[in-house]
């Protein structure tokens, strides 16, 4: 048994409190194929839990930090926080710029060489400009605060 | 049968359009791409190149999508011969033989091997969708809402059989797949569910969205969370590519063999690539008059483990376009291109103007073989240095995909969101065992399903032995209770075919 499977299971617990709070506010007809789905995963978690149990006593408790043992929380959370700050400041500085902005800083921080990202970002801009402006016609974000 | 010859010469013109071909060779170029540079996979690189289609004619959309997936399977074969490294978990019975072939100074040898057996393998693979999918597709005719209901079932037991290592979180990942679909309108009494505030979610949760985070953002999150490492150089090679007679003649038989097991792997359920190439490189040796040469770089190695994977594709459409269940997550991605284009998978795909779209995706699929063939010749020793690029690249240049990929579809900011949450959501399912697959299965399915059940219901005023009313509801009752016990047996393959390796 892992004991992040522990976490696994109050998160699915967790997942089947919100839906059912929610699916007690519905109308009683719009209730009952919720209410099913969420007792098939709640009855399968407690499954789960009955398996670690067996497994804890039968094998032992392992940590399931092996799983993350080639893990770097420094550039893994760094890179999600870019990503997370390039979505969001896309509707106000527009796709293009947002994207040249995200691609230089990550790539610099994972220290790529100045004329690989040169190149990446040409490859990727005209990708990006042939295959969805020109053949799409979707309207990538302009950004509001460049009018 | 005269239709059904029409709609087939039909398709054949139609797939020989200009734009259809400049799409075969689109797909198929970037699919080699994609296959050959390991951490994608073909789910990934379908799903990130899914928007690309939106505007395309269905048929031409399809075929794209196809030939990406038949290029992919076959690209992972590049790295996994020239670098030791399967560009896709498909190649991996490949790498054994064929990079003791790279060692022995055959590298050359061994690529043409690949790229001939994956021609042949995907080509006799058409043979079965053309025979097999219409006939499937008429007996989907008789389907009304509770053989639809248990239609989903049986779609939802594949997720125990895409479930890797326990059954028990497979499960659990497809039921918060179903507990997912239910976000927003209730089909039947016209509740908003779980829609958060977001008018957006009225449809429900947009699949190509759940599907590019799913797959495609989260594994841009699966690279960056390890050290970023250079790869090895790709070996250089002069030696001939093609076949001799002789050695044509050889892996004749093997490729077969290896035909039929991966389209018998490619139509069940749950099954894949990834364990047709050990089942067909297991077969090769069985029946090698040189197992000797086993583990030292046998040509039948390397050729029975690529015409088996290549030949589930073929197989693996079956299921999914004439039920409308995909087998296994590119099959899952496909249907979600096919459902972009407003069509249904099941048996509509073969009445009416409908059938002509889907018999010019057969005759292209059949094409497709021939550019991969070609292609895979001709630019293997380009596709090599491809497979070095660094992950550091990669990150972000996925990443931007995803994000303008997941805008295009409605051209709202909230498709990005739930593209990136789910992204994260398939980053920590498979970080904690939980299936990407499984979701995407369950996402899928579960409207089919409720509406399928509710319908049945409301039809027999709530008198639940309608759902056994027909012969055609025991036969998928019992197809349910195989799906489940399917995956046990696919696992004993498995396992014996990889420790006698």
């Amino acid at each position: 048994m892992k004991k992040t499977d522990i976490g696994v299971c109050l998160v699915m617990y967790a997942v089947c409190a919100l839906f059912l709070y929610m699916t007690l506010q519905l109308k009683k007809a719009a209730q009952i194929y919720p209410l099913c789905i969420i007792a098939l995963l709640a009855g399968l978690t407690t499954l789960h839990v009955i398996n670690m149990v067996v497994a804890a006593k039968r094998e032992g408790v392992t940590s399931g930090l092996e799983d993350f043992k080639d893990f770097l929380p420094g550039q893994f959370f760094t890179l999600l926080a870019m990503i997370v700050i390039y979505i969001a400041v896309m509707p106000y500085v527009g796709f293009y710029i947002a994207s040249i902005l995200f691609m230089t800083a990550s790539l610099l921080f994972l220290r790529v060489k100045i004329w690989q990202i040169v190149l990446s970002e040409i490859a990727i801009f005209a990708l990006v400009y042939c295959a969805f402006t020109l053949f799409l016609e979707v309207k990538l974000p302009a950004g509001s605060l460049l009018g | 049968m005269l239709e059904t010859l029409s709609l087939m010469a039909h398709g054949f013109v139609n797939a020989l359009y200009p734009v259809n071909i400049l799409a075969m060779i689109a797909g198929v170029t970037i699919g080699i791409v994609i296959g050959c540079l390991p951490g994608l996979s073909a789910a990934m690189g379908v799903a990130l190149l899914l928007p690309m289609t939106f505007s395309m004619d269905a048929s031409t959309g399809m075929i794209m999508l196809g030939a990406i997936y038949c290029g992919a399977i076959f690209g992972g074969s590049i790295s996994a011969i020239l670098i030791h490294t399967p560009g896709t978990p498909a190649s991996a019975a490949t790498a054994i033989e064929g990079y003791q072939m790279t060692l022995k100074g055959q590298a050359g040898k061994a690529l043409g091997i690949a790229c001939v057996a994956s021609f042949f393998g995907g080509l006799l693979s058409c043979i079965s969708l053309y025979f097999f999918a219409p006939l499937l597709g008429q007996l989907a005719m008789k389907f009304g809402s509770p053989e639809y209901f248990w239609l989903s079932i049986f779609g939802l037991t594949i997720i125990a059989g895409v479930s890797s290592k326990s059954m028990v979180k497979g499960l659990m990942s497809g039921a918060l797949g179903l507990l997912l679909s239910t976000i927003g309108m209730d089909p039947m009494q016209g509740v908003k569910r779980f829609m958060f505030g977001q008018s957006s979610l009225y449809e429900g949760i947009n699949v190509t969205c759940a599907l590019i985070g799913l797959f495609s953002m989260s594994q841009a999150l699966i690279l960056a969370e390890a050290k970023i490492k250079a790869r090895a150089r790709a070996t250089q090679f002069k030696d001939r590519m093609l076949p001799t007679k002789e050695e044509m003649k050889t892996i004749a038989p093997t490729i077969g063999r290896s035909w039929i097991i991966g389209n018998l792997v490619g139509i069940l359920p749950g099954a894949g690539a990834s364990i047709a190439c050990f089942m067909g490189y297991n077969t090769a040796r069985q029946f090698s008059k040189h197992k000797e040469l086993f583990g030292h770089g046998s040509y039948e190695g390397v050729a029975g483990s690529e015409a088996a994977n290549n030949a589930v594709t073929g197989g693996s459409l079956i299921p999914m376009l004439t039920l409308g269940i995909p087998g296994e997550s590119v099959t899952a991605v496909l249907m979600g291109g096919l459902i972009i284009q407003g069509l249904t998978p099941g048996p509509n795909l073969f009445v009416g103007e409908t059938a002509k779209m889907t018999y010019t995706f057969f005759a292209g699929f059949v094409l497709i073989q021939f550019f991969m063939l070609g292609i895979g010749l001709i630019g293997c020793r380009g596709f090599a240095n491809i497979a070095r690029l660094s992950d550091a690249i990669l990150i972000p240049a996925v990443t931007i995909l995803c994000v303008v990929g997941s805008f295009a579809i409605h051209q709202n900011f909230v498709d990005v969101v739930i593209m990136l949450i789910f992204g994260v959501i398939g980053w920590l399912a498979r970080k904690f065992g939980l299936n990407n697959a499984a979701i995407v299965l369950a996402l899928i399915l579960g409207p089919i399903g409720e509406k399928g059940l509710r319908r049945s219901l409301l039809l027999s005023n709530g008198d639940p032995r309608i759902l056994f009313s027909t012969p055609i509801c025991w036969v998928l009752v019992v197809m349910c209770v195989i799906g489940i016990l399917s995956p046990i047996l696919m696992d004993r393959m498995t396992k014996k075919a990889e420790n006698a390796d």
